[in-house]
């Protein structure tokens, strides 16, 4: 009996310990999209929010071509990565993918993705999209999808409870804060709720005073030049105040619940987000409004316009089983008709040149009370997305800091610096 | 020779026999470790492609504030999962071994978490533990940031731990508890023995070899907490960098970040660490085990 359960001991604590380490080790499961040439086409994105305008498409598409039959398959962000990661390792990439910004220099200068020079008419498209389809060579990699803008949400009930003035284009940093207080004192709802993000929360400021988060070309870092500190101090402290909610408030309930729920008067969202917001909480429409983001009473340099804009690509892999159907269909998504469904079906603003208007009507013809027709003039004084190719090493990093520094472990000072320091660092690497 | 040849094609069928298991087992789980080894002494790229790096990931590692904190947070979990876990299992056990109404029952109940999906488990257990509307908050009037408290977040994760493997500990040790001849404890009764005495002098020592075995993997199972974490904290809180545990970093690292040696540098860490501490334990169950029937 004891030498018997002494073995099976050691026999399952072995294969435990071998078990932990491949469980460890594992590679993930490989992408699913290797259409065997019988018509059939993968086309992976990750945000189920928008699956629906890409079947729009995808059905357009195939009514012109009864032959091909595509398959939209919708996964979350963090997962969609893992998952395309491991399909380019094992060659086992879906037909057409969504391309982010943050991850297009990873890919096309690895050599994974077809070159969509001879199918993209870069005259067609937003010059921020056309560049985010760019690998560091300077090729295009990918048909622009769309293009996108961050938006300014004010809960129209508060503001009238609290008899502040709707937001105007006008509006500064101190009409934001003034606001808030009033807001916060009359109903003890929340003002401007200052979450950490980068791309809908301090690059905005930053690039409204003046200052740079990288250099032009990508090839430094500029966290310490005064008009870029500066604006981080500026947003990371709006969260003194007791008006907006602590960091770990947000981490309990995101900026959007609590709008929604009515606990704050203001937030930024990105305007991807809008149409689904909007679907999802049919009782708030009407209650609230989107206008432009307030500017800098006092830049440092420049007029105190700003906002960030980013695109995401539509692409394919380089050596495809499917790839002139795939060439084709992504020809498609490029084109006036494709990106015109996709404006109709609400989900993001085309890439394409002139079709803006086709996403704002969907939120008229929707019933949605939302006058998203005032984001478009953003796009007039908008910065592109901030990238270079070692993005993918810095951005964990940096995001850690900022959330240091608002735990308290850094001070603003320090982790300026530090964010400094590793941007600069992971250039360097490249 | 006749007979030889014999034996070896014996041998033959025997080895066809295992083949499927033993092919799983080498492309599975043995390759993998051995191409993990040799990733962690390589840089990475990307998708695939190595270069010699010598110790460079090790010392890199070696040399991070994060790697300590999160080896240290790992530990903290184990300290905090572990024998508050088994210990609570056990007290289970002994209920669920009583004569009381609907036995089965409770033990269905008890059992229960272990059926139900993690990432359910953890989402669950997140809104009761939210800090403005969860029903913990609420119930007890407190105010604590059950979540994203640096102080707070180790513990708020072990007590789901400790709730999703209480079940199934308990039924092993059940199983442990009914296999005790029932004449030990007639003949202790006769000489007077009380219910503690008993407890103490009988059921310890008997099931003391079951609760090795769930002691093992607990702990196993402890040091590789991931599922947990990731859903109940997360990206973008606050607290993770006091929370996240190494496998946690080891999946940043490596899916995040796309640091594919520096990350299988902390699986091996963590793999020698399970040894050591299991290690430990093979030497230390001499002193408390007992095999003697």
């Amino acid at each position: 009996m004891s030498k018997l359960w002494k073995k099976v001991l050691a026999a399952s604590a072995a294969g435990a310990l071998v078990l932990g380490l491949t469980a460890c080790g594992g590679s993930g499961d490989g992408g699913s999209g290797d259409g065997s040439g019988d018509g059939h086409l993968v086309f992976m994105i990750w945000d189920p929010g928008q699956k629906s305008g890409m079947e729009a498409i995808a059905d357009a598409y195939m009514e012109k071509h009864p032959e091909v039959t595509i398959e939209v398959q919708a996964s979350g962000w963090d997962e969609y990565w893992t998952k395309l990661e491991a399909a380019a390792k094992s060659n086992s990439l879906p037909d057409i993918f969504w391309m982010h910004s943050n991850q297009m220099y990873t890919y096309a200068d690895a050599g994974i993705l077809a070159d969509c020079s001879d199918i993209v008419n870069e005259a067609d498209y937003a010059e921020t999209s056309i560049e985010n389809a760019k690998g560091s060579d300077g090729k295009i990699y990918g048909v622009p999808k769309d293009k996108d803008i961050i938006a300014f949400l004010y809960n129209k009930e508060l503001f009238d409870q609290a008899g502040v003035g709707y937001p105007t284009a006008d509006w500064t940093w101190d009409d934001l804060e003034s606001a808030s207080q009033t807001i916060y004192d009359a109903t003890g709802k929340y003002g401007y709720m200052a979450f950490s993000h980068d791309q809908i929360g301090y690059w905005n400021f930053v690039y409204q005073n003046g200052g740079q988060i990288l250099s032009d070309d990508g090839s430094e870092a500029m966290y310490t030049e005064p008009a870029t500190a500066d604006a981080i101090k500026y947003y990371i402290g709006l969260q003194e105040n007791d008006w907006c909610p602590t960091q770990e408030q947000f981490a309990n309930t995101g900026a959007a619940e609590m709008f929604f729920s009515g606990q704050g008067s203001m937030y930024y969202a990105g305007n991807w987000d809008l149409a689904n917001l909007c679907a999802t909480y049919p009782d708030m429409n009407g209650k609230w409004d989107v206008a432009v983001l307030p500017k800098c009473p006092d830049p440092a340099d420049g007029e105190g316009r700003g906002v960030i804009s980013n695109s995401v690509s539509y692409a394919t892999a380089a050596e495809g089983e499917n790839h002139d159907m795939a060439m084709d269909f992504l020809a498609f998504l490029g084109s006036e008709e494709g990106q015109r469904i996709q404006g109709e079906s609400g989900v993001a603003i085309p890439a394409y040149n002139g079709l803006e208007d086709t996403w704002v009507q969907f939120f008229a013809d929707q019933g949605y009370e939302v006058n998203v027709g005032n984001l478009i003039e953003q796009f007039d004084y908008s910065v592109k997305y901030v990238n270079n190719a070692s993005r993918r090493a810095w951005e964990p990093e940096v995001e850690q800091t900022v959330l240091d520094i608002y735990a308290g472990t850094l001070t603003v000072d320090e982790g300026i610096q530090q964010m400094q320091d590793e941007v600069t660092q992971a250039i360097a690497d490249q | 020779m006749k007979r030889k040849r014999k034996l070896g094609q014996d041998n033959l069928w025997g080895y066809l026999m295992i083949a499927p298991t033993i092919i799983g087992l080498i492309v599975l789980n043995v390759y993998p470790l051995i191409d993990t080894i040799i990733l962690s002494f390589c840089e990475s790229g990307v998708f695939g492609g190595r270069t010699f790096a010598g110790l460079e990931n090790y010392i890199k590692m070696f040399g991070s504030s994060e790697f300590w904190q999160a080896a240290w947070n790992t530990i903290y979990f184990c300290i905090l999962t572990v024998p508050v876990g088994v210990f609570l299992a056990l007290i289970v056990a002994i209920l669920l071994n009583t004569q009381i109404r609907g036995k089965v029952v409770f033990r269905a109940i008890f059992f229960l978490p272990m059926v139900v999906a993690p990432a359910a488990v953890a989402m669950v257990w997140k809104w009761m533990f939210n800090s403005e509307y969860g029903i913990i908050n609420t119930v007890f009037h407190l105010d604590a940031g059950w979540t994203t408290d640096p102080n707070l977040v180790i513990p708020t994760v072990a007590i789901v731990a400790i709730w999703s493997a209480i079940g199934y500990d308990a039924v092993l040790l059940l199983s442990g508890i009914q296999n005790i001849s029932k004449s030990y404890y007639e003949a202790a009764s006769l000489d007077g023995c009380t219910k503690l005495q008993q407890f103490r002098y009988i059921t310890l020592p008997m099931v003391s070899p079951t609760m090795f075995v769930v002691l093992i993997m607990r702990l196993m199972a402890s040091l590789k907490v991931y599922d947990l974490i990731y859903m109940m904290i997360g990206e973008g809180n606050p607290a993770l960098s006091k929370s996240q545990s190494l496998i946690y970093l080891f999946y940043r690292e490596s899916f995040i970040k796309g640091d594919k040696g520096l990350a299988s540098a902390i699986v091996i860490a963590t793999v020698l660490l399970i040894g050591i501490f299991t290690a430990v334990q093979f030497i230390g169950q001499k002193k408390w085990v007992n095999y003697e029937v």
